[in-house]
């Protein structure tokens, strides 16, 4: 991914509904162009944030793993 | 389909008719003086007369006395005008019940948890399975101490409509006051007050296309009541403080405005969103009363089998549709709602909870467009659910 992550979400340990929460906070907050990167642990969002970011029809830049936490980059 | 923003959380409140606002800009810009007297100037008088023209109708709506309805800020104050008004006026009456129903808003139950703490007896009613009151549990704790009793008439969460008759009869019968919050059922389910046999009842304006921050209590003339707001004179000395003049007024304005047809249309909407989850999905449980006719027009209350109801909120919001559960996230930690736990209800299934709450505004496109993404994102959730696994 060559773009810059202009904003990182922490939601680590946190539980459904919150990664969402912040998922949705961040956006609103951001800017067109804004690189957002959400970190998390809680499984079932790790699937629901994307399933959010294709109705807001939000790019996916890039997802996976990194030890113990997932991670979705996303423009906005 | 073509995104659309549908807001179905009127229960809440409602988006204010335009002809409301034009009306209130009137007190805004022109008759905006402190309301006052024949004695004072002129546009005292005028703004006056703007607040007595909507107590007028207010009153008429509800076949009250116009020196009956006291104007406030909103239900919440109306709720605890009735309950501490009373006891703080009848402390010399011996009676020391309160009793009120388990599904009331926090502003009944909150007021009636203070009064314990100053010495009162609260009683709590019980609910049955669609939220109606247990009468014969409301016979048992009606006593000769009752001083008051709270029952709310159209439940905002479930909808459910309580038979107010009957429950005056039971609460005059023991001597006691009856008040009803009727915020939510207000003007979509006609009420006489000297009929019903209703003391105090509480209304709002904003959700019948009202300004917000504007209520009234009724309080019948036969009742010994004493203000909590110490400050001034105003409505009949129940309440000191400055009138809000153009909210009053636009409150009148909504009443005068709202009518039988969009009550009848709102109900369409609801039964046809109803009847589009009823069969097209599997796993939906209706809460509340399953008799549409004691069911607040505008309220649809609907648990989704395996799924949380924040996250349905959260995924339609994304759709642009406003609904809300009764799974309320609080603190980050889960509480479900203490009115479907009272009628019984497990956690899951409260947790699982979504209102749909439609208005005037609704069109049945909104609708469509609605069951269309609430299966979507229902079906959706259900796949990612450990719960389904477990079933």
């Amino acid at each position: 991914m060559n773009k810059t992550v202009s904003r990182t979400v922490d939601c680590i340990s946190e539980n459904c509904p919150m990664p969402l929460i912040k998922t949705r906070a961040a956006i609103l907050d951001a800017e067109k162009g804004d690189v957002i990167k959400i970190i998390g642990t809680h499984p079932q969002s790790f699937e629901e944030i994307p399933m959010a970011l294709e109705v807001l029809e939000k790019n996916i830049l890039e997802k996976g793993q990194e030890k113990e936490n997932w991670y979705i980059t996303f423009e906005v | 389909m073509e995104k659309r923003n549908v807001y179905l959380d009127n229960n809440a409140t409602t988006r204010t008719d335009e002809r409301v606002v034009e009306h209130m800009n009137h007190y805004h810009l022109n008759d905006y003086a402190v309301a006052s007297s024949q004695f004072s100037h002129t546009p005292g008088i005028k703004a006056k007369d703007g607040i007595e023209k909507a107590r007028q109708i207010i009153a008429e709506k509800i076949s009250a006395l116009n020196n009956e309805i006291v104007f406030t800020s909103g239900s919440a104050e109306s709720n605890n005008l009735a309950l501490k008004g009373i006891a703080l006026a009848n402390r010399a009456a011996k009676r020391n019940r309160i009793v009120v129903s388990k599904i009331e808003h926090f502003s009944v139950l909150d007021s009636a948890k203070r009064l314990g703490k100053e010495g009162y007896d609260i009683a709590f009613v019980d609910v049955d399975g669609e939220g109606f009151i247990d009468i014969d549990h409301l016979k048992n704790l009606v006593n000769d101490e009752t001083l008051l009793v709270s029952i709310i008439h159209g439940n905002h969460e479930i909808g459910t409509v309580q038979d107010l008759h009957s429950i005056s009869e039971i609460v005059h019968k023991k001597g006691a006051y009856f008040h009803t919050d009727a915020t939510y059922s207000f003007l979509q389910i006609p009420v006489d007050v000297k009929k019903y046999g209703i003391d105090l009842m509480t209304v709002s304006s904003d959700k019948i296309h009202g300004p917000k921050g504007v209520g009234a209590l009724y309080v019948s003339e036969d009742v010994i009541i004493e203000k909590i707001t110490d400050g001034g004179f105003q409505e009949f000395n129940l309440r000191g403080g400055t009138e809000n003049v153009s909210g009053i007024a636009g409150f009148g304005k909504a009443c005068e405005i709202f009518s039988e047809e969009d009550v009848e249309r709102i109900k369409y909407l609801r039964n046809d969103l109803y009847e589009q989850f009823k069969s097209g999905l599997k796993g939906v449980q209706l809460n509340g009363s399953s008799d549409f006719s004691r069911r607040i027009p505008n309220n649809l209350n609907l648990s989704f089998d395996y799924i949380e109801g924040e996250s349905v909120v959260l995924h339609l919001d994304m759709r642009g549709i406003s609904v809300i559960t009764g799974s309320a996230c609080f603190s980050r930690a889960l509480q479900a709602s203490h009115i479907l736990l009272a009628m019984g209800f497990s956690h899951e299934r409260a947790h699982g909870s979504i209102r749909f709450s439609p208005s005037k505004y609704t069109l049945k496109e909104d609708i469509d467009y609605t069951v269309h993404h609430v299966k979507e994102v229902v079906t959706k959730l259900r796949k990612l659910s450990p719960l389904v696994e477990q079933q």
